[in-house]
């Protein structure tokens, strides 16, 4: 099983070696989809792999570590009232999560393969995208 | 047509329609085709009057939500333009944004100040406006609707923003600029039926096609069927910005470059010929363009290659051996509405085809800059 996170942590949490404990206590192979840490605390984007049961008492030692733990869903929003379905965010995005349906000719904004990388957030014209972390 | 029985397709249905039944069969059956096209339309801004105050004031300097609209005019008649900034250049709200705020009803503050004259004493005024208090707001542009577009891709190691978009270093993206087989004027590629005086979809009502659009160039390579294989004409345009809709008009911004104003334009085309059906059949593997490397701070770029619009479609390109993905600056979803729009529109008798008053000349030429002399000039 794969799932994809948001984790906000504060300063202190950022001298946990969280990464290392999810892979070397509940077995999850990690990949690190984006990090941003400062001296108020921290952004990191996880794909977490492995066992169903793994993966939620991986998520249960985060919470405890008083990390905060958000859905991917929650990364990037798109507002569909301001959406032109021009698609200038097709090509930049790098995991093609944005993509164009030519059948309907709108943009589909596939939510499950969005990394919140937030490459699409300044290239949308009519500012349709908002990174939430 | 006035009897209701014409025969309405979009540009998609019509080269559907060609590719069942041949050419012969659709000049004879089809009477009009409907395009459309929306993207981001530079060189487009709207004059207002906005009534006397009173003590009157003569407006010199003025600002529409803190957007400097231009006075030399008279007293109360502004043009803002899409892309004009207020003075600390922030770009996420320029021209097109108050546009866009005017035709979603909203009040704008309007400041102007002034010297002062006998006839008109005020020197300055703060108040707001609205589509309701203003006499005209007409949207009127310049160059809109260009036939056929450049595609922009970048070779340099740095990103660059341009107003094609955000382009990816080491050829990461190619952008392009145009809705293809649905776009008017790639229908009429000799501008037989569009012209002085053809009423058009614009913004969502109705408007005229008032001159040649700038920068028009005719003259440009084109293929055998004669769809230019660069950006040749374009249509200044008119219409009555109080009848608009914020779906076809919408307030752009594209990132360290400025803003534009996001427009929908769409041109029926009476089929009265053969020869016209055959231009209208046109579909986007048989309309190309040049592929340009923006990382080429000159007007002179070089085309990288030719490619056509159903390659650019697919979603990826070949330059120079990498698959480079493609984005489109130019809805295809809001091309296909404006087309049906206008379809149901004639079809209704609401949307009367107007024959040109006046074609364009063919013979404008697209001249550029120099730095010259006085005498250079003349």
């Amino acid at each position: 099983m794969k799932t994809k996170v948001v984790l906000n942590f504060s300063p202190e949490a950022a001298n946990t070696p969280i990464t290392n404990n999810l892979i070397a206590k509940y077995r999850l192979l990690v990949n690190i989809l984006r990090a941003e840490i400062d001296e108020i605390g921290g952004k990191m984007v996880l794909e977490l792999s492995g066992k169903a049961d793994d993966i939620r008492k991986g998520l249960d030692y985060l919470k405890a570590s008083g990390v905060g733990v958000r859905p991917i869903k929650e990364g990037v929003r798109r507002d569909d009232e301001i959406c032109t379905h021009c698609g200038v965010c097709v090509s930049i995005c790098p995991t093609k999560a944005l993509s164009l349906d030519t059948k309907t000719g709108k943009i589909t904004f596939t939510e499950e393969k969005c990394v919140a990388c937030g490459v699409c957030i300044d290239a949308c014209p009519p500012r349709a995208m908002e990174i939430l972390i | 047509m006035a009897d209701g029985n014409a025969v309405v397709m979009t540009a998609e249905e019509f080269k559907q329609f060609v590719k069942a039944n041949g050419i012969k069969k659709a000049a004879k059956d089809v009477d009009i085709v409907t395009t459309g096209t929306f993207g981001a339309m530079c060189s487009s801004g709207a004059y207002f009057n906005f009534g006397h105050a009173d003590p009157p004031i003569k407006m010199q300097r003025i600002w529409l939500d803190g957007i400097p609209a231009y006075g030399g005019l008279a007293a109360v008649d502004a043009y803002l333009g899409a892309t004009e900034l207020d003075e600390s250049n922030n770009m996420l709200h320029g021209g097109a944004h108050v546009i866009e705020d005017l035709v979603r009803g909203k009040a704008v503050r309007l400041r102007a100040t002034a010297y002062g004259t006998d006839c008109y004493p005020r020197k300055e005024i703060d108040t707001y406006v609205s589509l309701k208090t203003v006499n005209q707001a007409v949207l009127m542009n310049v160059r809109n609707c260009y036939q056929n577009y450049a595609v922009a891709t970048n070779s340099s190691s740095k990103t660059l923003y341009t107003y094609m978009g955000k382009l990816l270093p080491e050829l990461g993206n190619a952008t392009y600029s145009s809705a293809g087989e649905l776009s008017p004027l790639l229908n009429d590629p000799y501008y037989r039926t569009i012209g002085i005086g053809t009423r058009i979809f614009l913004g969502g009502a109705q408007g005229f096609v008032i001159w040649e659009g700038t920068q028009f160039n005719p003259g440009v390579p084109r293929t055998e069927t004669g769809v230019p294989k660069r950006p040749a004409g374009s249509l200044a345009v008119i219409g009555d910005l109080k009848q608009m809709s914020s779906e076809f008009v919408r307030g752009l911004t594209f990132t360290k470059y400025g803003t534009s104003l996001g427009l929908g334009i769409g041109i029926p085309i009476p089929i009265l010929d053969e020869e016209l059906a055959k231009s209208c059949a046109v579909t986007n593997d048989k309309i190309v363009t040049a592929i340009f490397d923006y990382s080429q701070p000159t007007r002179a770029r070089t085309v990288v290659r030719e490619v056509s619009y159903s390659e650019l479609r697919s979603g990826e390109i070949a330059i120079k051996g990498r698959q480079v993905p493609t984005s489109s600056l130019s809805s295809l979803y809001k091309a296909r509405q404006i087309s049906e729009s206008l379809k149901s529109q004639i079809l209704k008798d609401r949307f009367s085809i107007e024959n040109p008053v006046q074609n364009f000349s063919m013979d404008r030429v697209f001249k550029p800059l120099d730095v010259r002399t006085e005498k250079e000039a003349m």
